[in-house]
């Protein structure tokens, strides 16, 4: 049987792509980093008219987790795990800087040097991962991370280590391609949380007032 | 017949005229590339006195028609056509006409229609489904010359039901995830799935927090909305969301969640106002809304005042908070009385038994000098600096502070403020209806003081069940039902998420 492969990620821009099998049928790509909730709809209307199918082909979903800034990252996950309800396709999560490390790493099979993948977290802080070669099957194999450092710790952490740095955009023909490859290598995954990296900006009130001893009535 | 406005929606339909002829024939020969009607036969069928045609237009261009054809004293109607144009077709177009043109075969008093269709497009088969059409015959080889089957289908118009969409609603505007469904004007379900136990910490909704909460919860609550209604995904008619207003990051959860899930399924989506889906809740109760009404919401996030005068055309803000919303108001003060977060049944719970008159708080804008600018506003901000004073300077002199009394001063002057301008409002704009909604509805002083003042002044009183008056998605289904039952296209994909969407935006596009 066909599989048909929707891929959605919205930790950067807003991309999607539509492969049928191992072969990519077509890729819809927005760029504008606050228009996720405006473009998700019509790029996935739009990318399933460019691969010439209807909705209901669709059998697998693939979804970027991110790690990125939080609001848009959430409305592709969101969307992927609506779509995979509705049409009863199944669901997986990719780390979507795997898309970036496969990026680089495919254009250069020769070298055995490490990647170090970053992203913008924005607040002056980079997200990160550090891959080391293709498997077997072509996906990027993870050695550290994913992480959020500021940029000077982000250097210092891997000051001893010889690697190529990339900041790539991530494309969602990249990370079906990383998808594919782990489907092969038995290493995909079914958890599509999200890749927040970093705990909500909340701080609880320090004291509360405690009226235990002299309330009354 | 109603016309929609242009304004209103994007797309308008109207009554055509021959001067649509041009624009209907480009059309005509666009959809019906090998049997089309030829200019002549269109412009008797648009001009006769026994037949009714609609067009659908956008920006000037025609993207749609449809026309019913029913002689005076015959009790049967039939649908001559229906056209859409291609590129803008799944967008609820010809739902809408077809609603319209079986509305307007009702008022002739048809009690049947009827129509064929072409057997080899499934997808105008579906919608005359689900607008209740049933097949009666086969034509065989009916399409010429394409020698396609004809299936002959007709709809009983007397049974109410076929016209009640059945709508799934998802609501994510703060921290309560919604799903609802409804058929029409009734309830199937409602399921809320709220984060509230962890911003308990903080003493507030944590707009991240609530966000990342929806994420997590929207699949297990829509599982759960289709087990309690009863229906699969394939039975829902459309998707309706809430676009707005509310905490941005989300409702964008909602909206990303419910588009993927109508390109999924090839549904229309409606995205509605959160706070028009308030109002409209009452309809899931009592089949419908009596309007006029006044609408009092008051939660966490909003104290809004509104006329109503029709639910989907005319809804007016009369006045809203400038500063906390009531809600916000009883989680502060509550935090002051160190009382736990929600502050609302915990204040309620504390003035059990305290002197409502023991201390007089401040009620914001009530002053004379207020009612100009700010008759139908509210403030609560300086109350909350008031009582948080008061407990100040009761320590600073070591008095006992009575927390019964504090709490019981503090609603009242809440609930006063309230209900006073709400009936203010009922009694000036001369609407004898009052309807209450929002999360703080819960508050036994707020109902009690209501149903006082409304009898007082002969105001009709509407207190929806709280699991309709607390944010959910079940008011959103019911308001993109009353979208759909009055022929109005769905939402185009692209709209976004609107944090301040006003009132007069009952549908965004």
């Amino acid at each position: 049987m066909t599989n048909y492969t929707l891929v959605i990620d919205t930790s950067a821009g807003t991309t999607v792509a539509v492969f049928e099998d191992d072969q990519l049928r077509a890729e819809v790509n927005h760029d504008e980093s606050m228009k996720h909730a405006e473009q998700i709809g019509v790029a996935i209307t739009q990318v399933l008219a460019d691969a010439k199918i209807i909705p209901s082909q669709i059998t697998q979903v693939v979804v970027g987790r991110g790690p990125a800034p939080f609001t848009g990252l959430r409305i592709g996950i969101a969307a992927a795990k609506m779509f995979a309800t509705g049409v009863r396709a199944k669901l997986f999560g990719v780390c979507s800087l795997d898309a970036i490390a496969w990026a680089e790493l495919s254009a250069r099979k020769e070298s055995n040097q490490p990647v170090l993948v970053t992203s913008d977290a924005r607040r002056s802080e980079h997200y990160w991962a550090l891959y080391s070669g293709l498997s077997e099957s072509g996906a990027p194999i993870l050695v550290d991370g994913p992480g959020v450092l500021k940029p000077a710790a982000l250097e210092e952490r891997f000051a001893a280590q010889d690697y190529v740095i990339t900041n790539k955009k991530i494309s969602a023909a990249d990370l079906g391609k990383v998808f594919i490859a782990q489907q092969k290598d038995g290493t995909a995954s079914s958890v599509v949380d999200a890749l927040y990296l970093r705990d909500p900006d909340a701080v609880a009130p320090k004291v509360l007032r405690d009226f235990g001893k002299r309330v009354s009535g | 017949m109603m016309t929609l406005k242009p304004e209103a929606t994007g797309i308008e339909i109207r009554e055509a005229t021959k001067d649509d002829l041009p624009a209907i024939m480009e059309l005509e020969r666009t959809c019906f590339a090998n049997d089309a009607w030829d200019t002549q036969s269109m412009r008797s069928e648009i001009t006769a006195k026994h037949t009714y045609y609609l067009v659908a237009f956008e920006a000037g261009s025609l993207l749609g028609y449809a026309g019913l054809s029913k002689l005076a004293g015959n009790s049967q109607a039939d649908i001559q056509t229906i056209a859409v144009d291609p590129d803008f077709r799944g967008r609820g177009i010809a739902s809408a006409l077809m609603r319209q043109v079986l509305a307007q075969a009702k008022q002739l008093e048809a009690s049947e229609i009827f129509l064929e269709v072409r057997a080899d497009n499934p997808a105008a088969q579906g919608l005359y489904r689900g607008l209740g059409f049933e097949q009666i015959d086969t034509r065989k080889r009916y399409y010429q010359p394409d020698g396609i089957d004809a299936l002959i289908m007709r709809l009983d118009i007397s049974m109410q039901n076929n016209l009640q969409p059945l709508v799934l609603g998802i609501e994510t505007s703060c921290d309560e995830t919604g799903i609802g469904i409804v058929r029409g004007n009734t309830l199937l379900a409602n399921i809320i799935s709220s984060s509230m136990d962890e911003h308990a910490r903080f003493g507030g909704v944590v707009p991240e927090i609530a966000a990342r909460a929806h994420l997590e919860a929207l699949l297990p609550t829509l599982e759960k909305a289709l087990a309690e209604a009863n229906v699969t995904l394939g039975e829902i008619d459309a998707i309706a969301v809430t676009n707005g207003p509310g905490l941005g990051g989300a409702l964008m959860v909602g909206i990303g969640a419910a588009k993927a899930l109508a390109v999924a399924t090839g549904k229309p989506i409606y995205a509605v106002n959160h706070l028009v889906g308030h109002v409209g809740v009452d309809i899931l109760e009592r089949g419908k809304l009596e309007t006029p009404t006044v609408a009092l919401l008051v939660s966490g996030g909003h104290t809004s005042l509104l006329l109503v005068r029709d639910l989907l055309n005319d809804v007016e803000l009369l006045g809203e908070t400038i500063d906390d919303a009531a809600g916000e108001a009883f989680d502060k003060v509550a935090r002051v009385l160190g009382l736990k977060y929600p502050g609302g049944p915990e204040i309620d719970r504390a003035a059990v038994g305290g002197n409502p008159k023991a201390i007089r708080f401040p009620r914001g804008l009530m002053l004379p000098k207020d009612m100009e600018k700010h008759r139908y506003d509210f403030s609560f901000s300086g109350l909350k600096t008031a009582v948080a004073r008061w407990v100040e300077l009761a320590e600073s002199k070591q008095e006992e502070i009575n927390i019964a009394d504090v709490a019981a001063s503090f609603r009242e002057a809440v609930a006063d403020v309230l209900i006073s301008k709400a009936v203010a409002a009922c009694v000036g704009q001369k609407v004898p209806r009052l309807l209450l909604g929002g999360g703080v509805v819960a508050n036994s002083r707020l109902r009690e003081l209501a149903a006082e003042r409304c009898a007082e002044n002969g105001i009709e009183l509407r207190i929806p069940a709280l699991s309709l008056c607390t944010d959910n998605g079940a008011m959103i289904a019911a308001l993109g039902a009353q979208l759909i039952m009055a022929g109005q296209p769905a939402s185009s994909l692209e709209f976004g998420s609107e944090s301040t969407l006003p009132v007069t935006t009952v549908q965004s596009h």
